[in-house]
């Protein structure tokens, strides 16, 4: 009988205590594959949210626009700039801004004019598919706009009522003209929340009377996803070429970058504190299952066992609970996972409107099962099993025989 | 001329209990030779059992050698310790000690697994062991499927499996009926006279001192005397 065959045994002779290790491992290993997946969804939601509902990937503006948004800091061949980067391999979109009051039969708010290409913002953003009552803007609709969802709540309106703009023109006069509410928004982000409304470029050059050619700012979006960002950020500003500003998302939103590249660390930090738990009933149960044998590895000793064959004996003990944890862990946190990821986990009783550094988080959290979130908990349970029986394998393989063999 | 299997030279062995030293041996100088069946006897805390400890290289002396062949235990790391027991010694404990997760078979097997002998070899010596013991057929059980000599003769069947240099044997029919001691020890005094294999008692049972060949008497930690039975 080698090492393994009497370490198997051994974890069978007493099997309540070896089931509910067995089954402590298995449940933590299985929740912390759940809790990793959440994560690393509510991670992809959150940057599919900051990249694919708004900023895109890389922006480019007037040097000093982003501080001074002034109609006038206009990328005047924005056209052309447009065409060359699209001919680099990447999606790109044009977008003008203007400022002013939109009045509704009840109320007024100050708000931020948001002009966009009806085609090729489509390309650079997936807000078109985040309309949460109505529809998104048409072409041909002179009059309909898209407003976020808590400007809709402080004007008091909803779909077909009607906004009336005041505003400034780009030539000094007074722009007004009335709309027509034709979708809102879900939540997206607090400033498109609260004060975005979103038309054709077309109806805001008309509107505040900007050139017929130029942008505030250029959208860029990859073509590859797994392109990396900083390549294709160079790229971008190698066609420019102009004194114009080249940002990457990363670059624009820091925080948001930050807390994006953090909770992976935080993931870690929750397994951490989880496993540690863990690792203290697997260290309990291995100090009962070996001082409670520790005469027998006296008489074991005494037939020529070495310290470092018991080691290994306690370890093997150790590892097939771990396996067969892991095992069990995986399918059940595959389950529940997969389960996540097809309907996801509805938060919105507790997470409704949340939002984090101006993005909304989406309260429907949608898990997204990887290699990483598989398997890095199971890793992180081999590794506090491994250092949770250190101590009791340590102890009783440096024992002298004899003391083993009188221990009661 | 006798081979020498142990010898002991001035071994001592201190306890400390509390601010008391407790001498369990004291100054011993013993020799065994190959093919001795010898009885180390005295009262209960006379010292044998810790004499066979430090001969088994179980524990560690105070001051003195303990030589087993050509070797001296003391100079030996942990490891080479083991070695030597897996190698050279086979012990009999008083309560049988055979690990309750193995059959009678594994039990026996298991010193030879150790050895890294192949397992056609296991086969054939443990069946054979195991037979020499009176135990064919009784492979299979288990030790709580066993009678208390039954185990005892697993456990001689454990301890001479290897072939070992000398079998050390700590009170081995204290737990037993008078009828089953007689049995092993028939057993025992059989395997010494028809394979050789040297055997080192510690005990007070009169069945034991009645077979032994040589009688060493245990005092205080001394030894007392030592007589060959012609």
């Amino acid at each position: 009988m080698n090492f393994s065959q009497l370490a198997a045994r051994n974890i069978f002779r007493n099997s309540h205590r070896s089931l509910v290790t067995i089954a402590a491992m298995a449940f933590a290993c299985a929740m912390m594959i759940v809790f990793s997946s959440l994560m690393e969804g509510v991670i992809a939601g959150s940057e599919r949210n900051v990249v694919a509902m708004n900023t895109g990937d890389i922006q480019i503006h007037q040097p000093t626009y982003r501080d001074d948004p002034d109609i006038y800091k206009m990328i005047e061949s924005s056209n052309q700039l447009g065409e060359n980067i699209r001919q680099a391999g990447f999606f790109v979109a044009e977008r003008l801004f203007a400022f002013g009051l939109m009045a509704s039969d009840e109320s007024s708010s100050g708000v931020q004019l948001r002009g966009i290409d009806l085609v090729s913002e489509s390309t650079v953003t997936d807000i078109h598919q985040h309309v949460l009552h109505g529809n998104w803007l048409e072409q041909g609709d002179s009059h309909g706009v898209v407003i976020g969802k808590k400007l809709a709540r402080l004007l008091d309106v909803s779909l077909g009522d009607e906004l009336i703009f005041v505003g400034q023109t780009a030539d000094g006069y007074m722009a007004n003209d009335s709309f027509r509410v034709r979708g809102i928004l879900k939540s997206i982000a607090t400033d498109i929340d609260s004060a975005s409304v979103f038309m054709s470029n077309d109806m805001l050059r008309e509107l505040i009377s900007l050139p017929e050619q130029g942008a505030h700012q250029i959208v860029i979006m990859r073509t590859d996803r797994k392109q990396d960002l900083d390549l294709a950020t160079d790229i971008v500003s190698n066609v420019v070429k102009q004194d114009l500003e080249v940002m990457n998302w990363r670059q624009l939103m820091p925080v948001i970058s930050r807390f994006l590249e953090t909770a992976q660390v935080q993931t870690l930090i929750m397994l951490l504190f989880t496993y540690i738990a863990v690792a203290s009933v697997v260290l309990n149960a291995m100090l009962m299952s070996v001082f409670e044998r520790i005469h027998e590895f006296g008489i074991m000793k005494a037939m020529g066992v070495t310290p470092w064959q018991i080691i290994r004996l306690v370890y093997a003990e150790t590892l097939i609970q771990t396996v067969i944890a892991s095992i069990m862990g995986l399918i059940l946190g595959l389950s529940v996972s997969w389960y996540f990821q097809q309907y996801g986990l509805d938060m919105s009783s507790l997470a409704d409107g949340m939002t984090f550094a101006g993005i909304a988080l989406d309260p429907v959290w949608y898990a997204e099962l990887s290699v990483n979130s598989s398997f890095m908990p199971i890793g992180f349970l081999f590794v506090m099993a491994v250092i949770a029986v250190i101590y009791p394998a340590i102890k009783v393989a440096l024992m002298r025989p004899i003391e083993a063999i009188h221990h009661q | 001329m006798e081979q020498t299997i142990v010898e002991l030279k001035h071994l001592s062995k201190i306890y400390q209990q509390g601010e008391l030293e407790l001498k369990a041996v004291n100054d011993v100088s013993l020799t065994i030779s190959k093919g001795d069946f010898a009885a180390l006897c005295g009262p209960s805390g006379s010292g044998k059992t810790s004499i066979l400890n430090l001969i088994g290289g179980l524990d560690e002396p105070t001051s003195g050698e303990v030589w087993l062949d050509k070797t001296e235990l003391a100079s030996l790391s942990k490891s080479e310790l083991a070695e030597v027991r897996k190698n050279r010694i086979g012990f009999v404990f008083q309560s049988y000690n055979l690990i309750p997760v193995m059959t009678a078979y594994e039990n026996a097997a298991f010193v030879l697994e150790l050895q890294g002998v192949d397992k056609q070899t296991q086969q054939q010596r443990v069946m054979q062991t195991l037979a020499d013991v009176g135990l064919a057929g009784l492979e299979r059980r288990r030790p709580d499927e066993m009678s208390g000599g039954q185990q005892q003769r697993v456990a001689i069947a454990r301890a001479i499996v290897t072939n070992p240099a000398i079998v050390l044997a700590d009170e081995p029919t204290a737990n037993v009926d008078s009828h089953t001691a007689e049995a092993l020890l028939d057993l025992m005094q059989k395997l010494n006279e028809q394979q050789g294999i040297t055997f080192l008692f510690s005990t007070h049972d009169q069945h034991v001192i009645d077979r032994a060949k040589r009688i060493i008497q245990v005092h205080d930690g001394k030894i007392a005397g030592d007589d060959v039975r012609v």
